[in-house]
């Protein structure tokens, strides 16, 4: 009974841990964004004052669309949740770990994409399919970069269990693994050089221009997601370059904080010294990124036969 | 108790089906539900544990006495087979009713009969002829439902390719088994992989059952006959028929011995069959056509499963574990595909039925006049993307795990798992962009055309069937564990050695997680739908940049919306493209049409054929039915035959 219930109190505090600090993240991002263009910016926690302000919100719905233009940013939200749940978080381990639990993890994150691409589609404007198209053609390339990644970690540590994955840091592979994820993790949260969320040309946005039509809960609940979306791939890509799994609990998360803490700044940094990519150059990009995680599995494989 | 009595008694069914197929068609549907219950219950009976039940007769046909078996990989077989003919015979009788169809509809009932007999047939035969009699029987009953609707030249120019290329395939068959007869000396199968000198006829049972499956480049009959024949019929041509193509190279990479390159090829075929299929369909615009280029990556997907299953029996026992978790995702995706491409091609009927049209661009907004349609339609499009927590998902999942297993033992199989993973990856996601196409160009948004406008939602009987369907899907997807009896035993009947009825425990947990995940997934739209309803949610235009005229012509077309894609595969998919530009300051007209030819067919086999039939005629201006000519070819051949002797002799 009392392991029963310190599982329980760790799995709410691991829930409550990823609810409320994902919309820290673009929080962060955006002071960074002010403070490289020399603006005081928005304040850090600009987002949960959002979120809290669109829940209260009515919502306007579109003549064309079916409840489907509700649920679909309501699975979305669910299946990206339960991807997080099965990241492990250093030495504490994930909520649920199984053997393939890593393939679930990429899948959930297919299906979010997919009720998105299905919301967008609701409204029939062109806009919103244009930017369904866009969404899922390049997550075709990040998909292919995301499963190459795993397969490194996979060859690496021998398993294909998140947590025995995680645990040990990627190796010598670990530098190209690090830029290939980033990349992915720029791609996969619609940030510059692929998309730029602070545009106001409909003609050049992927993901913004998905949820022109929403508004209220529903807009809130993709913002949410979109958060942790952004929170999960940041975290993915510090537990598969540092060691956490072997830090004591304090140490790994110290480590894992700042982990993120680095790659968010780094998101930011990215955003305010680059550019957006013309679009036919997005493809590009993707493929380095996949050729980055492609030699991390080459590496990976030659430092297990030494 | 035994199964034979009931294997016996399905057949019966069917043969009754036929018998009142015409005078009395209302027996016609009890008799083959009848007839598939109890196929049903012969299957499972064997799948849950009973033995394998055999039968010899001294009742000959064709000179050879009968042999009969269902074992477990048979059993997995006729299980689809009883599931889908029962609920598509279902679905015909709302579908292709004596009424709208009098000319056809008769020849319907009969052809699904036969059709239904000898799958069966072939399933439980276990002798090289009758086999070969079965799989003829029901290649001809298949082309006679494909072109029911013989009317229209494209149904009978697509039933005339099926017929060409299956007998093309019939052929390397016939060869196949001669071949065996001719060595073991009886026509008579069963295991024999101790007869090493059979192994080269693995390449003639890959070409026959490849071309039967599906199997790029293969495939070329595949498209134009599932897309022209009534939807019924193209759900048991894609949910069945092709899978009979796997059973037999399944069954018989059991029973023969294999040459070394045997599973890398079926692999590495896989994987372009499953890359490939799946950019095709991204470049179709016709709702039947799509989905039938989408059976030709889940074909490919299965074949991965058994090629590297092929492996890794070479690879000893070492490999078993991965082995039987890709060959037993394989296996269980031959479930899966036959369920949901059934249930989507029912829909796509459905769809056809209430519009009379199967172009994406003419359709759009369905949902309002089709929910049920519109709601099973995408729970199949969620399914065969392979996403969780439906059926697609749990047997590509044991298909990867077999891969990453494979890839962690760094033997000689690690290196061809890695691309084989990668493209199986690449493969999940287009197919995901292909399906958010689909249901988002003809169930939603605003209809593109009067007759989308017009739509209504299909009765009882259609909905019915394919809820059967749907809901085998999500049992499939919500408890994968209590589905791997049979898969394990169908594995067993092929690899005895791999024999383990413990399902792996990640597939449980994975079953607990999607009935999680399905449970979160209901309570948290219901949440967010009564939020987003606590005050009346005021209706408005779709927001079109401010333009307060939106028409349903700017929405995103199913071309417009897979063109990234397409362009990266333009290599292969070779569209062709007409465009009109507006030109002068007030264009009056301006057009863009495009459209993807089945490439393999038009820039190989048609230029291919255009040579022989070139040399053929070339060759007929001998036979002019001049006596005096004949006459002097005849001096010619006995003088040819003459000289051959001579010199023959003097050697």
């Amino acid at each position: 009974m009392n392991a029963f219930a310190i599982a329980f109190v760790e799995f709410v505090v691991r829930l409550a841990g990823w609810l409320v600090l994902a919309p820290l993240l673009p929080g962060i991002i955006n002071k960074v964004k002010a403070w490289v263009g020399g603006r005081r910016g928005p304040p850090v926690l600009q987002l949960y004052y959002d979120l809290a302000r669109l829940w209260q919100k009515g919502v306007v719905l579109s003549t064309l669309v079916s409840p489907g233009f509700v649920a679909g940013p309501a699975v979305a939200w669910v299946a990206v949740l339960g991807a997080a749940l099965l990241l492990p978080l250093g030495p504490i381990g994930a909520s649920l770990s199984f053997h393939g639990d890593v393939l679930l993890l990429i899948y959930l994150l297919a299906l979010a994409r997919f009720c998105m691409a299905w919301a967008a589609m609701e409204t029939g404007s062109a806009f919103e399919g244009m930017g369904a198209a866009r969404e899922v053609s390049y997550a075709v390339l990040a998909e292919a970069a995301l499963i190459t990644a795993v397969l490194a970690l996979s060859v690496h540590s021998g398993s294909v269990t998140l947590v025995t994955m995680l645990t040990p840091a990627a190796g010598a592979g670990a530098v190209l693994l690090a830029a290939g994820l980033f990349t992915v993790l720029l791609a996969e949260n619609c940030r510059v050089p692929f998309d730029d969320p602070s545009t106001h040309l409909e003609l050049t946005m992927i993901h913004e221009v998905m949820i022109l039509d929403h508004s209220g809960p529903p807009l809130a609940a993709i913002l949410h997601g979109a958060s942790m979306k952004l929170l999960l791939f940041a975290v993915l890509l510090v537990e598969a370059v540092l060691p956490l799994g072997g830090l004591s609990r304090l140490a790994a998360a110290g480590a894992l904080a700042a982990g993120v803490l680095v790659v968010t700044v780094g998101v930011g940094l990215v955003e305010s010294l680059m550019a957006r990519l013309a679009f036919r150059r997005v493809p590009l990009l993707l493929t380095t990124a996949f050729l980055l995680c492609l030699f991390a599995l080459l590496v990976a494989w030659k430092g297990g036969d030494a | 108790m035994s199964p034979g009595p009931l294997l016996f008694g399905a057949a019966l069914g069917q043969l009754a089906g036929m018998i009142v197929s015409r005078r009395a068609p209302r027996f016609w549907l009890p008799a083959t539900l009848a007839s598939a219950v109890a196929a049903l219950g012969a299957a499972l009976f064997v799948l849950g544990g009973g033995a394998e039940w055999q039968w010899r007769s001294d009742f000959a046909i064709a000179g050879d006495s009968l042999h009969l078996r269902l074992d477990g990989l048979s059993a997995f077989f006729l299980v689809l087979v009883a599931v889908v003919v029962g609920a598509g015979a279902v679905y015909s009788r709302e579908y292709w009713t004596d009424a709208a169809h009098p000319r056809s509809a008769t020849a319907g009932r009969f052809w699904w009969s036969v059709l239904a007999l000898s799958l069966g047939v072939v399933l439980v035969s276990s002798n090289g002829l009758h086999f070969l009699i079965g799989w003829e029987l029901f290649t001809l009953a298949a082309f006679f439902l494909i072109t029911l609707d013989r009317q229209r030249g494209e149904v009978r120019a697509a039933g005339w390719l099926y017929l060409g290329a299956s007998h093309v395939g019939t052929l390397a068959l016939f060869a196949f088994f001669t071949g065996i007869a001719a060595r073991t000396g009886g026509w008579d199968l069963g295991p024999m992989r101790g007869h090493a000198e059979l192994a080269p006829l693995f390449w003639l049972a890959l070409f026959g059952f490849g071309l039967k499956s599906g199997m790029f480049p293969l495939h070329i009959w595949l498209p134009s006959a599932h897309a022209n024949a009534p939807s019924h019929v193209s759900a048991i041509l894609s949910g069945v028929t092709i899978k009979i193509g796997i059973y037999g190279l399944v069954r018989f990479t059991g029973w023969l011995p294999v040459p070394a390159a045997a599973g890398w090829t079926i692999a590495a075929a896989g994987v372009v069959s499953a890359v490939l299929g799946v950019a095709f369909a991204l470049g179709q615009h016709n709702l039947k056509r799509l989905l039938a280029y989408h059976s030709v990556e889940n074909i490919g997907i299965i074949l991965i499963g058994v090629g590297f299953g092929v492996v890794a029996v070479a690879h000893g026992s070492d490999a078993a574990s991965w082995g039987r978790l890709a060959l037993a995702g394989a296996l269980l995706h031959v479930w899966n595909h036959g369920l949901f491409k059934s249930l989507l091609f029912l829909g796509a009927g459905s769809v056809l039925h209430a519009t009379g049209t199967r172009e994406m661009s003419r359709l759009g907004g369905l949902w309002r006049a089709m929910p049920w349609t519109a709601t099973l339609f995408a729970l199949g499009a969620v399914a065969i993307s392979g996403l969780p927590p439906l059926n697609g998902f749990v047997s590509e999942w044991l298909v990867y795990l077999g891969l990453f297993d494979a890839a962690l033992t760094r033997g000689a199989a690690a290196w061809a798992v890695v691309p084989a993973a990668i493209l199986l990856g690449v493969t999940g996601a287009l197919a995901l962009a292909c399906f958010a196409k689909v249901c988002g160009v003809v169930f939603l948004g605003a209809p593109r055309s009067e007759a989308a406008a017009r739509a209504h939602e299909s009765g009882p009987a259609m909905r019915g069937s394919m809820l059967v369907l749907a809901a085998a899907c999500v049992a499939i997807g919500l408890a994968p564990v209590m589905f791997w009896p049979a898969v394990a035993r169908a594995i067993g009947a092929w690899e005895p050695a791999w024999v383990d009825a413990t399902p792996p425990d990640s597939l449980a947990v994975l079953g607990w997680a999607h009935l999680v995940l399905a449970a979160l997934a209901l309570a948290g739209a219901l949440v967010l739908w009564r939020r987003a309803h606590r005050v009346t949610a005021p209706r408005a235009l779709t927001w079109d940049c401010g333009y307060a005229a939106p028409t349903a012509r700017m929405q995103y077309t199913a071309g417009s919306f897979a063109g990234i894609v397409t362009e990266w595969f333009d290599w292969i998919l070779r569209p062709v493209r007409h465009a009109e530009r507006p030109e002068v300051p007030f264009p009056e007209h301006a057009g863009w049409t495009s459209h993807t030819p089945e490439t393999v067919l038009e820039h190989i086999v048609h230029p291919v054929g255009g040579v022989v039939m070139q040399i053929s005629a070339a060759t007929r201006r001998l036979q002019h039915g001049r006596l005096a000519a004949y006459l002097f070819y005849l001096l010619v051949g006995v003088a040819a035959l003459g000289t051959i002797v001579v010199i023959d002799v003097s050697q």
